[in-house]
């Protein structure tokens, strides 16, 4: 028997010795994980959760495909962002789920996120006589079709700023007008200033191919000397089957006209928005591009960024579902707080423990340092996502690691009264209350279960997660500790002189 | 040695009166639903000026959200909560702000829609409905080889349900006061309650089971009796030992865990006495066949104390 606890002793200590080399310190570097893994309430963020818009027509197969393609488009695109271990995974079958731990611009967030990024180049559409073509005209005109009947595609009216103000589209023999949400708009309520917008069609090269930015091999932002002093710009280089293509338009459009008419420019649109309309300079441009359009530096790194990581195969329904912010100020006083509730939390429990149970509270005081330390090294391996309402399910789980405790230390008191020797009844104790820590331990898993569950079913709920896991983990260790670590310390003391004094063991009080 | 069982109907009496109180609150004031339940946005704004309560109300009133609710959370720090915002609602409601008092930092935004809102409440009552009789089932289960499990399993759970009340309205008396809000951590916080008070119960009825298979009395109350004061220090020294680490919490880390945390505490402090006043005490009632009395209600115990 001793020998067999000599045993448990060494691999208990081992055990605790890589617990305390994994956590300490704390951020420390411990097979590949720095530091525990705080949510975002603690260290603040950006939690959102969008729904995906499928076309109607979209098949099941299609759906798995695409949002696998968004979730690695987003991904591209915050990875610019050095955001620490973000999140950013699909949810049933048409939601996105996106964390972002310490990074607390929502509205940034948002933008990265919700832009579709749909890069196109468009050209002016040409009348029979070479002439632009203006939306008045298809005002004015009683006739259901297009004017350049030749291209198919939608037509893009644009307003000053480049927003897009109506969409032209021909479907079953009609002449369709939409706003930028997709209504139809009365023709009548567009005459008037509108009336003047260019109308913008799809730049096609010779063989009827689209230029858009599927064809982008790499956008890098750039600052340039300008007539105006530094311009922000965004430069492109074409993969070969786009360099082709560009300089197909381009010598088309070069030849159209003189230098400064509409037919000359070349329209960029990112998202159906009209970014800038250069006039073409040259009749080849040889795989490189350069988008200006008044950029700020940043905007010109965003753009860039968005470009190369590509565009979503469909747009994001918004707003998103559920949207979170967090601030980090908020955030850093818990967890300074969170800490010290635990360490005070500890300490209490110690003392009342040695103050009831003397001996017996010391030793569970010392399996509760084990304890705490294994559950601390579990969290940080793991790693499991700390958030406030999980630093509150460590520590209620504190209090409830020792219940195992209480439960066998009764037990003794119990057996030890009914005149058994001081081992015979740690025996027993441990014996007996094994069944009731089993089972009253039960419960409180499936209701971990449950509410792991809940937190996760709809918006991923870090708090409600991380409070369901952390509980789940604190009371597993605790069966462990109190049913090994407790009984392993109880029997080495027996085996000491100090055991001869049963008022250490808060026994011989005879009735409670 | 302690009469608990012989007080059962004083025990009855007492947790029917708090509950009682906690019904007349629900009825009254009834539970404030927070925007994961019921949908809608809140943005905490932080001034740099000196700016009132009344006239952040005001402002935003005055921008057509007639239904806004501000409250006061800090020093120059305000909560708003309005319908769902979208991207542009939000940025004019705060350049209007900004407008009128000045540089105002936006510390937390929340943002619920109704499909997630709606989605969340069904998930919550799922969440109840399913541990309720996951816990009835496992202690069914766990006390199979007693005559009539299903007596364990079913006592379990009134005393589950009773905690479950006592904490619901005490939280409602408290919405009322201190305008708190029913959301998700606060669901958490009920299960919580509730799989710490089976757990009591369970420890109770285990030394029950082991009691009645010793064949200690043949009395069936006796056995209860002695179960419940033998396991009774441990019941009160587990207990406490929990509300320590939740004070803890509950001083130290506050304000924003502060509504989880009460109900922690209510419910630790009910679960304590429920597991030990009622549950067992509930399955003398039924072992005798005494459910009559809760009908013809207490001609207060008959000299049974």
């Amino acid at each position: 028997m001793l020998r067999k606890n000599t045993v448990v002793l060494i691999l208990l200590l081992m055990l605790f010795g890589f617990a305390l080399w994994a956590i300490l310190p704390l951020d420390g570097q411990r097979f590949g994980r720095e530091g525990l893994r705080l949510g975002l309430d603690l260290v603040g963020g950006v939690h959102l959760v969008y729904e995906v818009d499928y076309p109607e027509d979209a098949t099941a197969e299609d759906k798995a495909t695409n949002i696998d393609r968004a979730i690695n488009t987003i991904m591209n695109r915050i990875d610019k962002y050095g955001v620490t271990e973000p999140i950013i995974q699909q949810m049933g079958a048409d939601r996105i789920l996106i964390q972002l731990p310490g990074f607390t611009d929502i509205d940034v967030a948002k933008s990265l996120v919700e832009q579709t990024g749909f890069l196109e180049f468009r050209e002016v559409e040409l009348n029979s006589e070479g002439k632009p073509v203006y939306l008045s005209d298809y005002l004015e005109s009683a006739e259901n079709k297009f004017i350049d009947a030749k291209e198919k595609g939608n037509r893009i009216f644009v307003g000053e700023n480049g927003n897009p103000i109506v969409f032209l589209s021909l479907k079953d023999g009609t002449l369709h007008f939409m706003d930028a949400e997709g209504k139809p708009i009365d023709k009548e309520t567009l005459k008037g200033e509108a009336a003047q917008a260019i109308s913008w069609i799809p730049a096609r090269g010779d063989t009827d191919t689209q230029l858009t930015g599927l064809f982008l091999s790499e956008a890098v932002s750039d600052i340039q000397q300008g007539a105006t002093g530094t311009e922000a710009q965004v430069d492109i280089t074409w993969n070969q089957e786009g360099a082709e293509l560009f300089d197909q338009i381009a010598k088309r459009l070069y030849n159209s006209a003189v230098y400064g008419s509409p037919q000359r420019a070349l329209g960029i649109f990112l998202d159906d928005r009209l970014i800038s309309d250069p006039q073409i300079l040259e009749p080849a441009y040889h795989g490189k591009a350069v988008i200006t359009g008044n950029f700020t530096v940043q905007k010109a790194v965003e753009l860039a960024n968005l470009l190369n990581s590509g565009a979503l195969p469909m747009p994001l329904k918004k707003p998103p579902l559920y949207q979170e912010k967090v601030s980090a100020i908020l955030g850093a006083n818990f967890i300074d707080k969170s800490a010290m509730a635990g360490v005070i939390g500890i300490i209490l429990v110690m003392l009342f423990m040695i103050a009831y149970y003397r001996i017996p509270g010391l030793l569970a005081s010392l399996s509760l340092i084990f304890y705490g330390a294994l559950v601390l090294a579990i969290f940080k391996l793991w790693p499991v996502t700390l958030t406030l309402a999980g630093l509150g399910g460590f520590i209620l789980s504190i209090g409830m690691a020792v219940d195992a405790n209480v439960l066998i230390f009764e037990r003794m008191k119990e057996e030890f009264r009914t005149g058994r020797t001081l081992g015979a009844a740690i025996e027993a104790g441990f014996n007996r209350a094994w069944s009731g820590i089993r089972d009253s331990n039960v419960t409180t898993f499936i209701v971990c279960a449950i509410l792991y569950w809940l937190g996760s079913s709809i918006v991923a709920s870090a708090p409600v997660m991380g409070f369901a896991l952390t509980l789940f983990i604190g009371v597993a260790v605790s069966m462990f500790t109190a049913i090994v670590a407790t009984r392993m310390l109880l029997r080495l003391f027996v085996g000491s002189n100090l055991a001869k004094k049963t008022s250490l063991f808060s026994v011989d009080q005879g009735k409670k | 040695m302690f009469d608990i069982t012989g007080k059962r109907f004083k025990f009855f009496l007492i947790s029917g009166l708090i509950i009682l109180a906690g019904i007349v609150s629900l009825l009254t004031f009834g539970l404030k639903s927070g925007i994961e339940f019921s949908s809608g946005s809140i943005l905490t704004v932080t001034f740099e000026g000196e700016v009132s309560n009344a006239q952040v109300k005001q402002e935003i009133t005055s921008l057509g959200y007639a239904n806004v609710i501000v409250q006061s959370t800090g020093k120059g720090e305000f909560l708003v909560r309005t319908h769902e915002l979208s991207g542009e609602e939000k940025t004019s409601i705060e350049d209007a702000l900004t407008r009128k008092f000045g540089v105002l930092s936006e510390t937390e935004f929340y943002s619920v829609s109704p499909i997630v809102a709606a989605e969340t409440a069904q998930n919550a009552v799922i969440a109840v409905v399913v541990a309720t009789i996951g816990i009835l089932l496992y202690v069914t289960w766990a006390f199979r080889r007693m005559p009539k499990p299903f007596h364990y399993g079913t006592c379990a759970i009134i005393a589950l349900v009773h905690d479950a009340l006592v904490a619901l309205g005490v939280f409602s008396i408290l919405g009322g006061i201190l305008n708190w809000q029913v959301n998700l951590m606060f669901i958490t916080g009920i299960l919580a309650v509730i799989g710490y008070s089976v757990n009591n119960t369970v420890v109770i009825f285990d030394r029950i089971r082991e009691n009645l298979k010793m064949g200690a009395s043949a009395d069936f109350e006796t056995v209860v009796n002695n179960s419940l004061v033998e396991t009774l220090g441990r019941s009160i020294n587990t207990s406490l030992t929990t509300l320590i680490v939740v004070l803890a919490l509950l001083l130290f880390v506050g304000a924003s865990i502060q509504n989880f945390v009460v109900v922690l505490i209510i419910g630790i402090i009910a679960g304590t006495f429920s597991s030990v006043c009622i549950a067992p005490t509930l399955l003398v009632v039924w072992d005798k066949g005494e459910w009559g009395r809760f009908i013809r209600w207490f001609p207060l115990p008959r000299a049974k104390a």
